[in-house]
């Protein structure tokens, strides 16, 4: 058998597939042409295309793949994301909180959420330790026309059209980065006496031969499962959505605002996400079918629709109708294949864990990915074990929102069965009664969520840590009136010098961002 | 603030301009913008830097007159202090507006003028009109300035265009301590990038060249040896005031 690894190639064309071949191919010098990547794709499956929220990390994803900030904006009808603004989840009224992307101000210094406790009557925990919420709120974008790309006055991350971000990706990697594209139908897979594979046979007699083998077929997972059988393992007795309605709908006017958090309004049975974008927003309603019909559901999305501005006619209103199950699968990498994407697992849109997950599994084979195959088996082993803890990370976080709620409806409640909370999250929920979270209640350094993002779900839920203040360190208490003192000037010059996240956006349009 | 008016010889007749330069006639501007046409001139006087345009984040060449908001150092009883004073300085109060041609997509220059400014006048200055109509040598030459700065306008900002695609421009902080003591710090300048320039190979100075960018790139380095003037005139200045 062959032992170097030579040529990558990546089967499945949606987002997964394209972030995963643009990272891949940039890492290696292209004018040596001793490693090719190779992305097959199937004409005839359409991607799925509702992930439209992202992380910042996607800044330096795209920065590290060479792409334009400005060209993304334009063609992949990008906007600002600077977080997420929870309506609802607490009371089912109009309460509301934001978990945004900043962590607090002096945070590798001091605990400000220790000493926003005694302030808590006062000011929101977000409002008190930074200022994005503050912005997100004034719809104001988190940089000016005059910031480099790439560059920000707060972080961010994006909201784009999924559909367009895949062909944006697409040509960039076939045009710039010099991936090898093949549109066929892959049917037979081949492997070795060891088990690696060795080739794929398309239905347009290609073969498609490789030494590594990424698979990015999303929810068919025509690798893991289809050829290696790696089950699937349920998730959904902590998460339990499993159905989804999504629109896209006009903005009211042509001047509303564009919101730069994702919106996140819980309902009566799952919760509904608002993503602006320039031109349109995308609108869907999460919810688990063991709760709601499907008409009642979509009756709620209407309801929502109209309430926020939208003209939308009630018998013209059909929204797409998406199923799932929330799962993860039990191994991601076997020999000289690993699953990426939706073919790794799904639980459900809330944080926007896909893309991110698809951008820190990438990343790694890209910085792992060994050149013999004889160095396989221990990445795979780290790989997998990197890969649970941040599924865990992900159910714990994610299942955070709803524990927290005091709302009554049947789903609520039962989000609140003690058999569906992870003995983990069991153990900090115990613990966050009479400590805020911290550095070491997310002990790895490549964590998913820090600390910080515990805090503004927890505290924004107004949940009750009784810290006796005896217990504070009075150095600390003194930076941190001097945190809160410069969020207070810091939001102040911010709100003249931000432009709204429209006039930005437009900008972006006509002018572009400057490389320097 | 300004109240911009399309110039026109009716309404306009009796107008008047000051031709003298002050800090009351509004010229106390710390930079003014600046045209590769006019580097010659202009870099044995000020330095020539890149600065973003605030509205749009495109770059644009500045000379520097001052180092704090409103000071020009160029300034005195007198009026302007040095040999050349820049075409945007000398512009004043006219501007170039665009108006929009309703038969295409092309907008047309236009002559307008800023009633707010305090070099505009009734009865000190030059006439813009002369008595029997037509325009006054003083005026005919303020519109031919006027496109000058349109054609520098598109020229500078292609200029700034190239030069920052190539790599040659990097931001910089200027720090300029005075004779007192005084620390003065500039910040949001670029320059260019001298080890940037060295790495050029000969086909780009040869494009370079061709647009005629290659002279005004060396005119903004040699510019800086008047960062030193500046300061002096800074330290006159405070001594002055002590």
């Amino acid at each position: 058998m062959r032992k170097n690894i030579r040529k990558i190639v990546v089967v499945g064309g949606g987002t997964a597939g394209w972030l995963t071949a643009g990272l891949l191919a940039s890492r290696f010098d292209r004018s040596e042409q001793e490693v090719s990547v190779t992305l097959v794709e199937s004409p005839d499956v359409p991607i799925i295309g509702v992930g439209e929220g992202t992380w910042p990390s996607m800044r330096t994803t795209l920065q590290t793949i060479g792409v334009s900030e400005s060209d993304f904006f334009n063609q992949c009808d990008a906007s600002f994301k600077q977080g997420s603004k929870f309506v609802g989840w607490e009371s089912g009224g109009d309460d509301y909180y934001y978990h945004p992307f900043s962590l607090p101000e002096g945070y590798s210094e001091v605990n400000l959420a220790d000493h926003w406790q005694i302030h808590k009557d006062k000011v929101s925990f977000a409002n008190a330790v930074g200022v994005q919420s503050l912005m997100c709120e004034r719809g104001l974008a988190p940089k000016q026309i005059t910031t480099p790309e790439y560059a920000f006055n707060l972080n961010y991350g994006y909201h784009l059209d999924a559909g367009k971000f895949a062909s944006f990706l697409s040509a960039h990697c076939i045009d710039k980065l010099g991936v090898e594209h093949v549109l066929a139908n892959v049917g037979k897979v081949s492997n070795d006496e060891d088990g690696y594979i060795t080739q794929l046979d398309c239905d347009t007699g290609e073969v498609i031969i490789g030494d590594f083998f990424i698979d990015c077929t999303g929810f068919h997972a025509k690798l893991i499962e289809g050829h290696f059988g790696i089950e699937k393992i349920q998730l959904s007795d902590v998460l339990f959505n499993d159905s989804a309605l999504a629109v896209q709908v006009p903005h009211p006017e042509e001047s509303s605002a564009i919101e730069s958090c994702t919106l996140g309004t819980a309902q009566s049975s799952g919760w509904i996400w608002d993503i602006a974008l320039p031109t349109r927003r995308g609108v869907g309603y999460v919810h688990s079918s063991d709760f709601i019909s499907e008409d009642a559901a979509s009756e709620e999305l209407y309801q929502y629709l109209v309430k926020s501005g939208c003209a939308v006619q009630r018998h013209e209103f059909s929204p797409r109708k998406i199923s799932f199950s929330p799962n993860k699968r039990k191994t991601f990498w076997v020999n000289n294949c690993v699953a990426i994407g939706l073919s790794a697992g799904f639980v459900e849109p809330l944080e926007a864990s896909a893309l991110v997950m698809v951008e820190t599994a990438a990343k790694f084979v890209r910085e792992h990915l060994p050149s013999n195959k004889g160095a396989l088996s221990p990445i795979a082993r780290r790989y997998n074990a990197m890969m649970n803890r941040h599924w865990r990370e992900i159910v714990d976080f994610l299942k955070l929102h709803y524990v927290l709620t005091k709302r009554t409806e049947e789903y609520w409640q039962a989000h609140l069965q003690p058999s569906g909370i992870p003995d983990s999250l069991r153990e900090n929920l115990e613990l966050w009664k009479i400590a805020t979270p911290w550095l070491l209640d997310t002990p790895h350094i490549d964590a998913l969520f820090p600390a910080a993002s515990y805090q503004y779900v927890l505290y924004g839920m107004h949940h009750d840590t009784r810290l006796e203040p005896e217990w504070l360190v009075p150095e600390q208490k003194k930076q941190a009136d001097i945190l809160f003192q410069q969020n207070i000037e810091k939001a102040r010059g911010l709100s003249t010098a931000l432009p709204t996240n429209r006039d930005l956006l437009k900008k972006v349009r006509q002018y572009g961002f400057q490389s320097i | 603030m300004s109240n911009f008016q399309l110039l026109n010889p009716e309404e306009h007749k009796n107008l008047r301009v000051i031709v003298e330069h002050g800090a009351d006639l509004g010229d106390a501007v710390r930079v003014v913008q600046t045209f590769p046409f006019e580097f010659r001139s202009v870099q044995g006087h000020f330095p020539i830097f890149l600065q973003k345009t605030p509205d749009t984040g495109e770059f644009q060449c500045v000379a520097l007159l001052g180092f704090e908001e409103g000071e020009n150092l160029f300034l005195n009883e007198q009026g302007w202090a040095s040999s050349y004073i820049p075409l945007m300085i000398q512009r004043q109060p006219f501007l170039i507006g665009f108006q929009a041609n309703p038969e295409s997509d092309e907008k047309k220059p236009v002559v307008t003028i800023d009633m707010d400014n305090p070099k505009v006048s009734s009865d000190q200055g030059e006439r813009l009109f002369l008595e029997h109509g037509g325009q006054s040598e003083y005026l005919k030459a303020a519109i031919a300035r006027l496109e000058y700065i349109h054609q520098g306008h598109l020229h500078g900002t292609e200029f700034a265009k190239h030069i920052v695609d190539l790599g040659l421009v990097e931001a910089f902080t200027l720090d300029v301590t005075l004779e007192n003591g005084s620390a003065n710090q500039l910040l949001g300048f670029y320059t260019i990038n001298e080890d940037a320039l060295k790495q050029l190979t000969g086909d780009q100075f040869a494009a370079l060249n061709e647009k005629g960018y290659l002279q005004p790139l060396f005119m903004i380095l040699a510019s800086h040896s008047c960062i030193g003037d500046l300061a002096r005139l800074k330290g006159e200045k405070l001594s002055k005031q002590s």
